[in-house]
């Protein structure tokens, strides 16, 4: 169940990334390739599952002890966190960059911006 | 096994990065310290090849971070072939910084130029020597981060028009990435290159779905095509080189296009390569995984050359010919791997990946004069548009010869680095009798020379122009470009010893059990 709805969830951002990365305003560009970025987080925890904690998968358990109870992959936590980061800089940098492009072109609009720089 | 070393090159980044920063008030102690910065990593780098190519006990080094054993820390491999692609980027980093010592404007080196170089060369090693696949995508957005900010660096129209195509796409391509690497650490349980490679060669005993490793590859393989500037990936390659700094630009198509490629050849040809498909490839004679890649790979070099070719025949300006150029270049880097990856005869694919490799230097070094060159016409003259060029070689013949020996060596005469990687192209092509890739050289080279002689005849030769006549181009710039030719000749008469590390570089991408067992996992445990 949990499965279905994170696969669900997924799917809609994903849907949502796509749909305002074709959009013709540069700053809905931007928050599509946001919420690219947030679905592809949540995609990378989802690929970790929950499983039975082991010292193969978890090293640090090996000196823990007794007993633990389930636990899910901490790598793809770690990897998150690290992703989160730079896709938090690069949507402070998209924005200041958004910015900069109105000030040069007086315009949002990606239509009136031109093609071939 | 630790070998500290391994991990000094991304060292003297960081702390150049830092004390750049720490002197951005004072501009001739800035300037000084990260030329120092540059030269000390060409020596970090230069200690490596020594230690792991040409010492009496070569092998490949690794450095485990923190001291946790392989597949569960993070670990940074040097061989042969991360040495070969460092050393390129330690013959062309130090010297593209000093000639944008020049070139740069005062000011505008204040902006923190100094300090987003470094960060450069910074994700450039990372990418190089990481072992780990996840930690390929963080050094890839070090890298990135670093050249958005160069592609926006004069803040005018056009930059911030070109950036922000260029910011958006590789954002893109970085959430392909990570689902990517997400997928392939759900089905095969490991971000390790090394312990990757070892469970795929083997797929049934960790009950590995080959399926979903293939599909999940190609997603990968989008987004090093991307960064490689392939076609259909190309789009953003002229934009933004003609946007950022000419230096620079000589630093991204003379090394950083190269992260693609070495990505291409470390992941397909060591670690994905292994794995046997049930079904055989069409057009090939393997039933790889590789040998599926044999196929997209040629379907793209032959797109890239011709695109590239004929871009460069249309441009109006001398850094339009070259980033168009810099395209059909990488088609040409990206054919004898084709063939390697497509054929099953291990000569034939260790002859493809060193050809790959020699023609790969001689661009990185080709195009960053090419490039730097035209930086030095422009400041020099004010302008680089083919029409308001003409007689630079009456003008300034050490310029001239400079764009000429380097064009040569691109169009592949001897005894120019160009000609042996020629060679080696067209001998993998004849080996492994690909009649259609030998065309498509014989086409390519066609174009290349066309391509060269329009751009020679309008900017070089023919009547002055009054701004050429009124020209002096900088003593700096003129010194470094001459040196960087000097380096493609003398690459090119002593090529023994570059032909022995290629070959050495080409055997440690096709030999999975050597990095395997380099990155401590021979027995399945760490070391």
């Amino acid at each position: 169940m949990t499965a279905f709805a994170l696969a669900t969830v997924l799917g809609l951002l994903f849907a949502a990334g796509t749909y305002l990365l074709l959009r013709r305003d540069l700053l809905r560009v931007v928050w599509g390739v946001t919420i690219l970025s947030q679905a592809a987080n949540v995609y990378l925890v989802t690929m970790g599952g929950i499983v039975e904690p082991s010292a193969e998968g978890v090293p640090v358990l090996a000196s823990h002890g007794g007993h633990v109870p389930q636990t899910t992959d901490p790598l793809v936590q770690a990897l998150v966190l690290t992703a989160i980061v730079i896709s938090f800089a690069m949507t402070a940098f998209a924005l200041v960059l958004t910015y900069r492009v109105y000030q040069e072109h007086h315009t949002l609009d990606l239509t009136t911006l031109g093609g071939e720089p | 096994m630790t070998d500290q070393f391994v991990v000094a090159p991304m060292l003297v980044a960081l702390v150049t990065i830092v004390a750049t920063l720490g002197t951005r008030r004072r501009l001739g102690a800035q300037i000084a310290l990260s030329v120092a910065g540059a030269l000390a990593y060409a020596g970090t780098v230069l200690v490596i090849v020594r230690r792991v190519v040409f010492s009496a006990t070569a092998s490949p080094a690794t450095y485990q971070l923190g001291g946790w054993p392989a597949p569960f820390g993070i670990t940074l491999v040097a061989d042969a072939l991360s040495a070969f692609m460092l050393s390129m980027v330690a013959i062309v980093g130090p010297a593209a910084l000093v000639f944008s010592v020049s070139y740069m404007n005062p000011d505008e080196q204040r902006v923190f130029y100094h300090p987003l170089f470094h960060c450069l060369l910074l994700g450039v090693s990372g990418a190089f020597l990481t072992g780990d696949l996840f930690n390929l995508f963080v050094w890839f957005e070090v890298m990135l981060l670093s050249s958005y900010v160069f592609v926006a660096f004069y803040g005018k129209k056009k930059h911030t028009r070109a950036a922000f195509w260029y910011v958006v796409l590789n954002l893109i391509g970085s959430v392909v990435m990570l689902v990517a690497i997400g997928g392939l650490y759900a089905v095969t349980g490991t971000l390790n290159m090394a312990d990757m490679a070892r469970r795929l060669a083997a797929p049934a005993t960790f009950g590995i779905e080959v399926g979903a490793v293939v599909g999940l590859s190609a997603l990968l393989f989008v987004v090093f095509a991307l960064k490689a500037g392939l076609v259909p990936f190309q789009f953003w390659v002229p934009a933004a080189y003609r946007a950022a700094p000419l230096p620079v630009t000589a630093l991204l198509a003379g090394v950083t296009k190269k992260v693609g490629l070495y990505a291409v050849v470390r992941l397909y040809f060591t670690v994905f390569g292994g794995t046997e498909l049930t079904v055989s490839i069409p057009g090939t004679d393997g039933n790889t995984v590789l040998a599926f890649y044999g196929i997209v790979l040629l379907c793209l070099a032959t797109a890239s050359v011709l695109v590239g070719g004929l871009g460069a025949l249309d441009a109006a300006s001398l850094e339009g010919v070259f980033a168009y150029s810099s395209i059909s270049q990488i088609g040409f880097i990206v054919i004898p791997l084709a063939i390697g990856a497509a054929s099953s005869v291990p000569a034939i694919q260790h002859l493809g990946v060193l050809a790959a490799l020699v023609y790969a230097l001689n661009h990185a070094l080709a195009k960053s004069t090419l490039f730097m060159a035209a930086g030095t016409v422009r400041s020099a003259i004010g302008t680089s548009r083919l029409d308001d060029l003409g007689g630079i070689a009456a003008r300034s013949p050490a310029l001239a010869g400079v764009v000429f020996v380097a064009a040569l060596s691109l169009v592949g005469i001897p005894p120019l680095t160009g000609f042996f990687g020629k060679l080696l192209v067209f001998d993998v092509a004849l080996r492994a009798e690909a009649a259609f890739g030998l065309a498509l050289l014989l086409g390519g080279t066609g174009l290349t020379i066309a391509y060269t002689t329009r751009m020679w005849n309008r900017a070089f030769w023919g009547t002055e122009t009054p701004a050429v006549s009124a020209s002096s181009p900088a003593r700096l710039q003129i010194a470094v470009v001459v040196a960087l030719s000097a380096c493609i000749l003398v690459v090119g008469l002593g090529f023994d010893p570059v032909y022995r590390f290629a070959d050495a570089a080409a055997s440690a991408a096709t030999d999975r059990g050597a990095y395997i067992e380099a990155v401590g996992l021979s027995g399945g445990e760490g070391a």
